[in-house]
């Protein structure tokens, strides 16, 4: 199977994430993005009912630090978003075909057609992530990456249980299909 | 500079890197957890050997910030299996589904609202899951180092080559 490639190679995207992360270590704190949809909940719950956000004693954790605004964290998602934004509109003539739009030729050969199917696995999953993640106190950037890269032990237990569970999950997903 | 423009720019270049790397393709994670196209582990595993390896050093000379994350262990086991059924059905990770978002995809986007939705449910549960899950069998914030009583240059220099050779040598994609 001739397979497109990426914009660049895994090579030098992992040697950059890796030096990124070094970078950001040394200037603030390792990388993370999971924290920030509870900061983001917080957000808008404050600004909606505030004795409901001050109330709940785990928005309150993360949404005081930042007085129910974004801090650091909040800035580096906003980033991403930018970063991924302005690549994706200079270099989308250079993104493999397969890459793009919102249904996966893989996805569709499997599942069909039907774009509610689709974005209701993608929410349903979306859910899930993030339940998962705020219950293991991180995600694939907090956890995986920074987390191993610090030889944490949970980090580890997280990477294990992560990829078991995943690798389990997707072989049923395309059990017969693929 | 202030910490927030730091942030925004770490950002930035964390999701060009992403985009680029192509981390945000459907067909590369579940290539990847379906064990056939490697080249996200590669990534992965690229990534956390450079990052091991330059955390060590950072660490060693007393520059680092780091932040270890505490080993609750029932909590960290069940939220990874949680997280992994997430991650295989939508095909995007918090990170990934953020930057997908960014390109204008719609299961990006879904993901992203799940995600808003799966932490808030997380926040109503948690006086719940503090007790049950994330209170017990919590052994803090430990490292490698701290369980094994080794010297962390005895276990970062072969961490990062092991996964820097997993990533080069070992790692195959299999296509039929």
């Amino acid at each position: 199977m001739q397979e497109q490639q990426a914009i660049i190679s895994w090579k030098v995207a992992g040697i950059a994430l890796g030096l990124l992360l070094i970078l950001a270590t040394y200037l603030v704190q390792p990388l993370g993005v999971s924290t920030q949809f509870v900061v983001a909940d917080a957000l808008v719950t404050h600004s909606l009912a505030p004795e409901a956000a001050e109330s709940n004693a785990y928005l309150a954790k993360y949404g005081e630090k930042s007085d129910w605004g974004i801090g650091y964290g909040g800035m580096l998602v906003l980033g991403m978003f930018a970063g991924g934004f302005l690549c994706a509109r200079l270099l989308r003539a250079r993104q493999p075909d397969a890459d793009k739009g919102s249904m996966p030729a893989m996805w569709q050969a499997a599942f069909g057609n039907s774009r509610s199917k689709r974005y209701l696995a993608a929410f349903g999953g979306g859910v899930l992530l993030l339940f998962g993640a705020r219950l293991a106190g991180g995600c694939t950037s907090g956890h995986m990456i920074s987390g191993i890269s610090q030889m944490a032990v949970s980090s580890f237990v997280f990477g294990v249980c992560t990829f078991g569970a995943a690798i389990l999950a997707a072989h049923i997903l395309y059990r017969g299909r693929a | 500079m202030g910490t927030l423009t730091i942030g925004f720019l770490i950002g930035c270049a964390f999701g060009a890197i992403l985009y680029m790397g192509g981390a945000t393709s459907y067909r590369r994670i579940l290539g990847t957890l379906l064990l056939k196209d490697m080249w996200i582990i590669k990534l992965m595993c690229t990534a956390i050997g450079v990052g091991t390896l330059g955390l060590y050093l950072l660490d060693l000379n007393g520059l680092a910030h780091l932040s270890i994350k505490p080993a609750y262990l029932g909590g960290v086991a069940l939220g990874g299996i949680i997280f992994g059924i997430g991650w295989a059905v939508s095909g995007y990770c918090p990170g990934t589904c953020v930057v997908g978002a960014s390109e204008g995809k719609w299961d990006a986007i879904a993901t992203v609202i799940g995600g808003l939705v799966g932490a808030a449910i997380f926040a109503m549960a948690y006086p719940v899951m503090e007790t049950l899950l994330l209170a017990p069998l919590d052994f803090g914030k430990i490292t490698l180092h701290d369980v094994t009583g080794l010297n962390s240059v005895y276990l970062a220099i072969p961490l990062s080559a092991m996964l820097l050779s997993l990533a080069f040598f070992v790692l195959k994609d299999r296509y039929e």
